[in-house]
């Protein structure tokens, strides 16, 4: 039985489609202004559509070096994060789902860990001792695994019925194979959804970078794109002349904006179910 | 009275010698645990150890274990610092401007989102209301920044509309609103995932007998739709009231500016500035950190005391 469609789902509809422009409107604003040219930014208050569009600014971004290299040096913290985020979860994860004595002191030790913390000075204190001042690795070895992450996937992993591990272990097959030829296998729609936190995550690196990386070389994408966003636009003082018309700031901004968030924007529509769903299981699981 | 202590020890050896061939029997998985432990030894565990520097005077060549103790020094100098207390009080009332005004937005959200009766549309709006969560702080500064910039579209609006131009990153009356404002943006609708899942658990049976019993919409979230979720929604505000000390401070880093500081300035940018802009005294920044860390830590344990006096399964 389908009910009427009353005055409620209209306004209903209508607030929520008020709020859902709220969020687009801004995105929409910067796609416009990297697209314009600066006199038509200028002249024209309030865009809804461009009248002349220039891809001069994407050409200044897909040009400029600092960016290009910016992206290199987070495609390697991503991939080698996810990487070792990964093999630390599960391996914390599936140790702890066997009865080994000292186990809950461990949960202690790693749970602590989530409320308390030394700060920020003994921890660049520390960053310097062991020599990972101005390293790539930086970006990726401090950030090992989330207690949270792990502990959702230790719950699944418990979750999975133990005549499958015990008729393994009959055939003959160790610990290891049995992590790698059991377990894994029957885990990889929620594996998947942590990596992609962790994705995220590894994507959106900009504070070690920012605080430990001082060759410019070596800084991520999104710390390049800090620099650009919080300059007050000495990025495009530099050019050849003649070419300083054609890009302007607030249009060279933008873009890399637009060109930084491009991957995520693309995968998220076919990705937000399983991003959803890992907060789920996490708020059920705890 | 000699056989006693005897068959203790041997109680105790069996004891030990059980325990060790469980932990022989368990070796591969130690080994397994080693690396994650390992990690949290150094990048957790070391940093704790650092603490003590808020009781020392931090000299270079020294090191952290070298450095000569000040007793509660640092905490005296910081106490006295007017600069502090205006960072603590920033803090404050941010973090409770933002659960004030931010975190109700998604308890509604998430009804209206609920009540929505167009499956599809639903859908394709969450992909959009759940967007922004995952871009980072320095991406989502630089779409406001623009946006209300003084040029930018908002402001232009407004002059199209006749009204006055605003500034709100420079102008201390609205630039904490304009946090509020970029939280809602980024965060409000994450924020009813949760809220969502409980509300799609609740029995349908429950609406059906009330439309029998003749309520009507606004009867029905009264009754069933928000009873359901109050717990979680307990939860969750004492969850924001154990982060209070944070604020925000990736958000805060990348929008605030000299002209705001009086208004935005939150302990852990106050102690950024303080290390790593001026002439930098490990010790008090140190003093400052564990300052915000200790009290996070007791608004925590009190928040969770508080909800399991509440009934509630607490949240630690």
């Amino acid at each position: 039985m389908k009910k009427k469609f009353t005055k409620t789902d209209l306004v209903i509809g209508t607030l929520l489609t008020l709020f859902a422009i709220a969020i687009l409107y801004p995105f929409y604003n910067s796609i416009l202004v990297s697209l314009v040219p600066q006199d038509v930014y200028v002249k024209t208050p309030f865009m809804l559509f461009p009248k002349k569009i220039t891809l001069s600014a994407y050409q200044f971004v897909f040009s400029s070096k600092s960016i290009m290299n910016g992206f290199l040096v987070t495609l390697f913290v991503t991939v080698a994060g996810v990487i070792y985020n990964m093999f630390l979860t599960v391996t914390t994860a599936y140790a702890l789902t066997k009865d080994i004595p000292g186990k809950k002191l461990i949960m202690h030790l790693i749970i602590f860990t989530v409320y308390f913390g030394g700060g920020l000075i003994p921890y660049y204190l520390l960053i310097k001792n062991i020599g990972l001042m101005n390293n790539l690795w930086v970006m990726v070895l401090p950030i090992g695994f989330w207690p949270m992450y792990m502990i959702i996937v230790k719950t699944f992993f418990e979750e999975l019925p133990e005549e499958l591990e015990e008729s393994a272990k009959i055939d003959g097959a160790n610990d290891l194979v049995i992590l790698f030829k059991i377990i894994l296998p029957l885990s990889l729609p929620v594996l998947a959804t942590f990596a992609l936190y962790y994705g995220v995550e590894r994507w959106n690196e900009w504070w070690h970078g920012m605080l430990f990386i001082q060759t410019a070389s070596k800084q991520p994408l999104q710390l390049v794109l800090r620099n650009i966003v919080q300059s007050a636009g000495e990025m495009t003082q530099n050019l050849p002349a003649g070419q300083e018309k054609k890009v302007f700031a607030e249009g060279v901004k933008m873009a890399s904006i637009i060109v930084t968030m491009f991957p995520v924007m693309c995968l998220f529509p076919f990705l937000q179910r399983y991003f959803v769903e890992g907060l789920t299981i996490g708020a059920v699981k705890s | 009275m000699n056989a006693l202590p005897k068959l203790k020890t041997g109680d105790l050896k069996a004891n030990t010698s059980t325990l060790l061939k469980k932990i022989i029997r368990y070796k591969y998985f130690y080994l397994m645990l080693l690396p994650g432990l390992l990690y949290l030894f150094i990048f957790k565990y070391i940093p704790m150890y650092g603490i003590q520097l808020a009781f020392k005077k931090f000299m270079f060549n020294k090191g952290i274990t070298g450095s000569p103790w000040v007793g509660l020094e640092n905490f005296r100098y910081i106490f006295s610092e007017a600069e502090f207390w205006n960072a603590v009080k920033n803090t404050v009332i941010i973090a409770f401007m933002k659960i004030g005004l931010g975190f109700w937005i998604s308890v509604v959200l998430a009804i209206l989102i609920s009540e929505l009766r167009a499956p599809k549309f639903k859908k394709k709006l969450q992909v959009v209301y759940t967007f922004p969560h995952f871009l980072s702080w320095v991406i989502v500064s630089g779409i406001v920044i623009n946006l209300l910039s003084n040029s930018g579209a908002i402001n232009n609006l407004l002059s199209i509309l006749g009204f006055e131009r605003i500034s709100p990153l420079t102008d201390k009356g609205i630039f904490r609103y304009l946090l509020i404002y970029s939280e809602v943006w980024k965060e409000a609708g994450w924020g009813t995932i949760l809220y969502l899942a409980a509300i799609t658990g609740i029995d349908p049976t429950l609406y059906e007998a009330a439309t029998i019993d003749g309520a009507n919409r606004w009867e029905k979230i009264k009754y069933i739709t928000w009873p359901s979720i109050k717990g979680l929604v307990v939860v969750m505000l004492l969850l924001s009231i154990g982060q209070l000390m944070n604020a925000g401070f990736m958000q805060i880093f990348n929008m605030y500016n000299p002209t705001v500081y009086d208004v935005a300035d939150i302990i852990d940018t106050y102690v950024y500035r303080i290390t790593f802009e001026r002439a930098p005294d490990f010790g008090v920044s140190t003093a400052v950190g564990m300052f915000k860390g200790v009290t996070n830590l007791i608004l925590l344990l009190t928040a969770d005391k508080v909800a399991k006096k509440m009934g509630h399964s607490g949240i630690i």
